[in-house]
């Protein structure tokens, strides 16, 4: 009994979206380890693309942008700090601002406003969603339970890459009141995915 | 008057930016404002690792299924890229939209050895805490057994630390040296680390335990010189955590009087 190590533990914490492996593959990366890139490549690239495809509607971008995403990834693996969040968040912050740095840099606001209004993108016929995204149907759900323009204003900002400011400008309304439904809106997706 | 009551106000504005921030959906002069606001709020900055959290979820959500070939270019090209040597721990900042100083974007998140836990990091202790954190250690490659103890070991740590309700408790050590405790009520669990305690005659232990209502439960003996940290969980309401010197193989009981007692509330 005394002098052993405790090494008991409760059960995955965190919720669904926790991936404590996904941690310690970054850190198995972070000292150079390619069998541990190989893993975690098979669990990051499919959010990595979906993420940044929803951003840029554009696969051949998007394949591009992965792979930056992935290889700043490997290269900067040491300095991850699970003290500032998950080592998916983190993985997911890369890849959008990267996404994001794109889109903003290469279109104008004006062509983009065009494109939130138009119709489907003609990517689903060359790739195909992960239907083991377990997450999937729940986000849909605690999206869903949002109110409109909760909904709007995170999703335009997330999924479309848009600023705020062009979010108030795609749906008509001031841009304080964005500002307040994306941060109501992700308090309630918060404790929605969190309760699940 | 009016100053305080704008002063109010504007904070009131600055906090409702989390989201947007958390969502990458500032403009720059906001983001450089808001980041100004977060290096001195606390509360903003566990808000916004909460909402990267979830906008973590919404990303994953859409995952979809690579180009098999994209896999071997990928390999291939981090397998001759240099990587970056341990240092300052990063975050990805962003460079503020529409704005030129893409170079000082080292925003926030970004700058190295600053970030939501400045004590910590001033402390030194989030270093140690975190370089085992981040699984096994070099020291763990010794044989199979090591390295899978290590690493279960190296996710509890990880998932403690990452925990959003996670919170710092320090005391001092009579004799000399300084306890750490990160942990997460939420998780009922903790991360130890002591750092200076004075040296003990050989055959002498530094030996950890939770005290509470129900007793007294062994956590294992301190590694000698080195900080390395000790994961707990099953933490019980009225718990502390404390120390004791004890033969070097540890004992069933506390058998002297602790140089650390340390409430957990």
């Amino acid at each position: 009994m005394a002098g052993s190590e405790q090494a008991h533990w409760p059960g995955p914490a965190g919720g669904p979206g926790a991936d404590p492996e996904l941690a310690l593959l970054v850190s198995r990366i972070a000292r150079g380890d390619q069998r541990a890139y190989e893993q975690f490549y098979d669990r990051a690239a499919g959010p990595v693309l979906g993420l940044v495809l929803s951003v840029l509607r554009d696969l051949a971008q998007s394949e591009e942008v992965m792979q930056e995403v992935l290889l700043e990834a490997w290269r900067t693996a040491s300095r991850y700090d699970p003290a500032r969040g998950s080592a998916m968040s983190w993985l997911m912050m890369l890849a959008h601002r990267r996404a994001v740095d794109r889109v903003r840099s290469e279109q104008r606001a004006a062509e983009r406003e065009q494109r939130a209004t138009s119709a489907q993108v003609d990517y689903d016929d060359v790739i195909e969603a992960v239907e083991s995204a377990l997450d999937r149907e729940r986000v849909r759900r605690c999206l869903d339970a949002l109110t409109e323009l909760q909904r709007e204003s995170v999703t335009l900002a997330y999924y479309g890459g848009y600023s705020y400011s062009e979010v108030a400008r795609l749906l008509g309304v001031p841009p304080g009141t964005v500002k307040t439904r994306m941060r109501d809106g992700l308090i309630r997706l918060r404790d929605c995915l969190g309760a699940e | 008057m009016a100053g305080f009551r704008r002063r109010g106000r504007d904070r009131a504005e600055l906090h409702s930016l989390a989201g947007a921030y958390a969502l990458n959906a500032l403009s720059g002069p906001d983001q450089a404002r808001f980041e100004r606001h977060l290096a001195g709020c606390e509360q903003c900055r566990l808000e916004v690792r909460g909402f990267g959290e979830t906008a973590a979820r919404l990303g994953a959500a859409q995952a979809v299924r690579p180009r098999p070939e994209l896999r071997d270019q990928a390999l291939r090209t981090a397998a001759r890229t240099r990587q970056l040597p341990p240092g300052p721990r990063l975050w990805p900042g962003r460079a503020p939209s529409g704005s030129a100083r893409a170079g000082a974007a080292a925003s926030w998140w970004g700058r190295p050895g600053r970030g939501p836990w400045p004590r910590l990091l001033a402390a030194g202790v989030a270093a140690a805490v975190l370089a085992a954190a981040a699984v096994a250690g070099v020291t763990a490659l010794r044989d199979e057994h090591r390295i899978s103890q290590d690493q279960a070991r190296g996710n509890e740590l990880a998932a403690v630390l990452s925990a959003p309700d996670v919170v710092m408790l320090t005391a001092k050590v009579t004799g000399g040296g300084k306890a750490t405790v990160l942990m997460s009520h939420h998780m009922r669990a903790l991360v130890f680390t002591a750092a200076g305690l004075p040296p003990l005659p050989a055959g002498k232990g530094y030996e950890l335990w939770l005290i509470g209502p129900s007793g007294s439960r062994p956590q294992g003996m301190l590694p000698a010189g080195a900080a390395r940290p000790m994961m707990i969980a099953g933490l019980a309401d009225g718990d502390q955590v404390g120390v004791t010197v004890e033969p070097r193989a540890g004992s069933a009981q506390p058998t002297t009087r602790p140089v650390l007692l340390m409430p957990l509330e």
